[in-house]
């Protein structure tokens, strides 16, 4: 089962098809061969299993001032799908009102790249991947209040190569694993439910840096002990948010609003570039690269345009600093490409989308942020959340843990965190000075999903709890 | 291709496979894309890909490629057989066997191999076109054109060799009314058909004009408990996946369903009569056959209230030691699940008119945004496109607010189901209207 073993000369033949293209001002081509495997355990079976091959080239054009995209699985017919993109592309350039300008001038990054793995979970065998995902199903049951489990290994596998008629030419070898496991406890007529899980960029050794087995007990005990934790009522008050919650509160409720293409369709922060829209203490980081931490589960080195994919600072210091740009929007801005250009599949075109979204982190000592509030909660554990144009916000989280008088008291039950999430970010003042990764298990979806990561330190600021069903 | 798939079930059981499948599909499609008043990108696609599935002394192994060359059929055969012989057995793993062969008319339309992107994007352009000229204050946020021709294809060891072709063609448009500062709900209204001759953007894009351009110069009310009547739309987002994922015989057997035990009771008002029928053509879902092979049928699910069976594929059946309903479902990527096909619900007496002149004091809502628990059925959402009625007839448009409830519960309280019904892709709806609905004013 070998990925890369018959696809060594495809970019070859990319960049002949684009050497010898006519008729379109830009045109690219991604080749990228994705090799899924998923191992679902559920209340004690096996649920599913699968291996999902998936290879082919996207082409995406521009022609007259219009995009258009075609794909083929079948490599010999490059050059009548380059055919269709350009094509259909004139045909609706026709119609079209308000015409693409062009592309910002960017610096492509050429050149072989592999994300670092350690351990490659292609040496890793079938039999090893079913087995995690069983006895952590087994495991999660392991407290007698949990009456259902849930247990999923998945990894995807990716080789890709970018080839653009601006210069773009680079292979790309990627592993993302990932591994999730969830408890429900039940009792009468009480359930809860727990989630532990991980997913990373990396190798098998970089996923299980802590066994299967501790996450899965933890899943197990703490749906077990939310069975009898109490409701919080809801409040607007002093909260402490762990790295996930962080994490998730820059991606969803800040990231997507200054995607540019968000912003030019009239988001919140769409004049508000060098204006302070946080603490000062907060800078709000989005970067294809690994920062701070290792094996990020957004980490991609380069973007689907063939832009590197490194560092940008959307908030320094409070300050409203960047938005997240592909070439096309960059030359709208008259800035240029953050590397944020990216796509799901070979047959999906690149659409601006963000990568590891994190806070930096600060000097606080989290057992200080906690010594000195008087009263508020600990906030862990992300669920899914909803996030608007505007900022406005409300989160799921599963772990709650009421603050009295600097000292954490009892867990609580699940909550949710809501607000305008630019007041939160201004009502923040104390930063951790610990730092981590942990939305990595999540994807992000707009038309189509993306893997992406978050996290940050913790962090000390004010927003609306409300209890949870 | 046929070829292929039967010398892939030949390899399998050489390698030692009880039973094999082998499911294929190809297809062609092109996709125009609308954004924010203007058209954005013409899209196309050729795909074709190839889904194993081995039995193994019981133990299942399922392997996906999307290149249908022999040799990479032949390594996905050998690896399908490598995973059965890792995963734990089941006794309830089987395929299918032959079924009663069923050909299903009026899915594929001839002319739809010679329809272009071209074509695509003169419609696409006719849809922005038809919204924009209907009312300058319409503005349209975005909306697409899809063409899809595919053949699917599926054989196993127990004689099941199959084939059928169709295409589909679907569209959608969404945005708002904008007046100064008064901007109106969002709204999306969805088409489709099988035939180059159906396809109707205007239609599609003339109700979503109307619609955001009526709830302009909404008024706040106060909250009150009433009647509420929602559009195809509305049941859609909020009322159908309550019922499919219930009637699913997967989460019957995971325990996450409220029908569970339930069979012969009464479930909802007699007024609901639920089918899952994908023999009927004029939804998207429709073919002769399922995920596995087996012919699709019309299910009665519910019959006036009363719920009459659960839907299956060939495992969850066996586990309850019944007969597949036809409903394994999935791609080639992917080993079968459990969904419906179609989903329809029957027509009611009366007319939409009616509907809305019965009506004492209650809400139309055209769209609902929120959250529906498919387990408990509690849902909660802000009413989109919301008009109130008193004494039989519309008042006004109101401001967004809050509508929660229990879909079980407003089920027996369903009080009135329309004549006229939509389609909505795979699913064919009417309006329904129901009693003791409480909505709060934000």
């Amino acid at each position: 089962m070998n990925l890369m073993s018959n696809d060594g000369h495809v970019i070859d033949n990319l960049r002949s098809m684009i050497s010898s293209s006519s008729g379109a001002r830009y045109v690219e081509a991604r080749y990228q061969a994705r090799l899924a495997t998923e191992v679902n355990f559920v209340n004690g079976e096996l649920d599913r299993i699968r291996v999902v091959e998936n290879s082919g080239c996207g082409i995406r054009v521009l022609v007259d001032g219009c995009w258009g995209f075609s794909s083929t699985n079948n490599l010999s017919l490059l050059k009548e799908s380059l055919g269709h993109a350009i094509s259909a592309a004139r045909v609706l350039a026709q119609a079209k009102k308000k015409k693409v300008k062009g592309l910002a001038e960017s610096k492509m990054l050429t050149g072989i790249f592999r994300t670092s793995a350690n351990g490659s979970v292609s040496d890793i065998d079938i039999e090893q991947k079913v087995q995690v995902a069983r006895e952590g199903e087994k495991a999660a049951r392991s407290n007698r209040a949990v009456k259902a489990a849930s247990c999923t290994y998945r990894e995807t596998l990716d080789h890709k190569a970018i080839v653009s008629s601006d210069g773009a030419d680079s292979e790309i070898y990627d592993s993302k694993p990932e591994f999730n496991v969830s408890a429900i406890a039940k009792r009468g007529g009480q359930s809860a439910t727990a989630h532990e899980g991980v997913g990373v960029t990396g190798g098998w050794s970089d996923l299980f840096k802590k066994s299967h087995l501790e996450y899965a007990v933890t899943a197990s005990e703490r749906a077990a002990k939310l069975l009898d934790a109490k409701h919080v009522s809801g409040i607007r008050t002093t909260v402490i948010l762990d790295p996930a919650m962080v994490g998730l509160l820059s991606h969803e409720a800040i990231g997507h609003t200054v995607e540019a293409d968000f912003v030019l369709s009239g988001s919140v922060v769409k004049d508000k570039i060098g204006q302070q829209v946080a603490s000062e203490l907060v800078t709000l980081v989005d970067s294809g690269k690994s920062e701070i931490a290792s094996n990020a589960g957004g980490t991609i080195i380069v973007d689907d345009e063939g832009v590197a994919a490194g560092r940008t600072a959307i908030i320094e210091k409070g300050i409203l600093k960047s938005f997240l740009h592909n070439r096309e929007s960059a030359l709208v801005f008259d800035t240029e490409s953050t590397g944020n250009a990216r796509a799901f599949q070979y047959n999906d075109e690149p659409l601006i989308r963000m990568r590891n979204t994190f806070i930096e982190p600060g000097t606080d000592k989290l057992a200080d942020m906690i010594k000195e509030t008087k009263r508020g909660y600990v906030v862990k554990g992300a669920r899914n959340g909803q996030a608007d144009a505007n900022g406005e916000f409300m989160f799921g989280a599963e772990e709650v843990y009421l603050v009295e008088n600097g000292e954490v008291r009892e867990l609580m039950k699940g909550a949710s965190i809501s607000g305008n999430a630019f007041d939160v970010l201004k009502s923040v003042d104390m930063v951790g000075n610990e730092f981590q990764y942990d939305i990595g298990t999540g994807y992000c979806g707009k038309f189509q999903p993306a893997k992406v990561d978050g996290g940050g330190p913790y962090i000390r600021c004010a927003a609306l709890i409300g209890g949870l069903q | 291709m046929q070829d292929l798939l039967r010398y892939a079930i030949k390899e399998a059981e050489a390698l030692g496979a009880s039973e094999a499948e082998a499911c294929a599909a190809a297809s062609s499609e092109s996709e125009i894309f609308i954004e924010s008043n203007d058209v954005k990108q013409a899209k196309s696609q050729k795909t074709s890909s190839v889904g194993i599935r081995v039995l193994v002394g019981g133990s299942a192994g399922f392997y996906s490629v999307n290149n249908l060359t022999k040799s990479k059929v032949k390594d996905a055969v050998s690896m399908a057989i490598k995973i059965a012989r890792v995963s734990p057995k089941d006794r309830h793993n089987a395929l299918p066997g032959k079924s009663k062969a069923m050909v299903l008319r009026g899915i594929y339309d001839k002319k739809a191999g010679s329809f272009e992107a071209s074509d695509a994007a003169k419609m696409a352009a006719e849809m922005l076109d038809a919204a924009k000229s209907y009312d300058k204050r319409v503005s349209v946020d975005n909306g697409n054109l899809n063409a899809d021709v595919s053949t699917h294809w599926l054989a196993n060891s127990n004689g099941v060799d199959l084939s059928e072709k169709a295409s589909i063609f679907s569209w959608s448009i969404m945005g708002m009314a904008i007046e100064d500062s008064d901007i109106s709900s969002f709204d999306l209204q969805l088409g489709g058909s099988h035939f180059v001759k159906d396809i109707d953007v205007h239609t599609t894009a003339t109700e979503f004009a109307k619609t955001v351009v009526s709830s302009l110069g909404p008024r706040g009310i106060e909250s009150f408990k009433g009647e509420m009547l929602l559009t195809p739309i509305a049941i859609n987002e909020m009322i159908e996946e309550v019922i499919s994922h219930s009637i699913n015989s997967d989460a019957v057997q995971k325990k996450s369903s409220h029908f569970a035990g339930k069979i012969g009771k009464r479930v909802s008002s007699d007024l609901l009569t639920v089918e899952d029928d994908a023999t009927n053509v004029e939804g998207l879902g429709a073919s002769s056959f399922d995920r596995e092979g087996v012919a699709h049928r019309r299910n009665v699910v519910i019959e006036k209230g009363v719920l009459k069976k659960f839907l299956y594929n060939t495992y969850t059946a066996k586990k309850d030691g019944v007969k597949s309903t036809g409903n394994a479902s999935g791609s080639t990527s992917s080993p079968p699940s459990v969904s419906t096909t179609n989903f329809v619900i029957r027509p009611g007496r009366s007319s939409l008119d009616t509907l809305v002149s019965e009506m004492e004091n209650g809400m139309i809502i055209s769209r609902f945004s929120g959250n529906v628990n498919p387990v408990n059925g509690d849902f909660s959402g802000v009413v989109k496109g919301g008009r109130l009625v008193k004494n039989g007839t519309i008042q006004h448009p109101v401001k967004e607010v809050m509508v929660a409830g229990n879909v079980f519960e407003a089920l027996r309280c369903l009080n009135g189901v329309s004549k006229e019904r939509k389609i909505i892709y795979d699913s064919i709806l009417p309006y329904m209207r129901f009693d003791d609905i409480s909505f709060t004013a934000g």
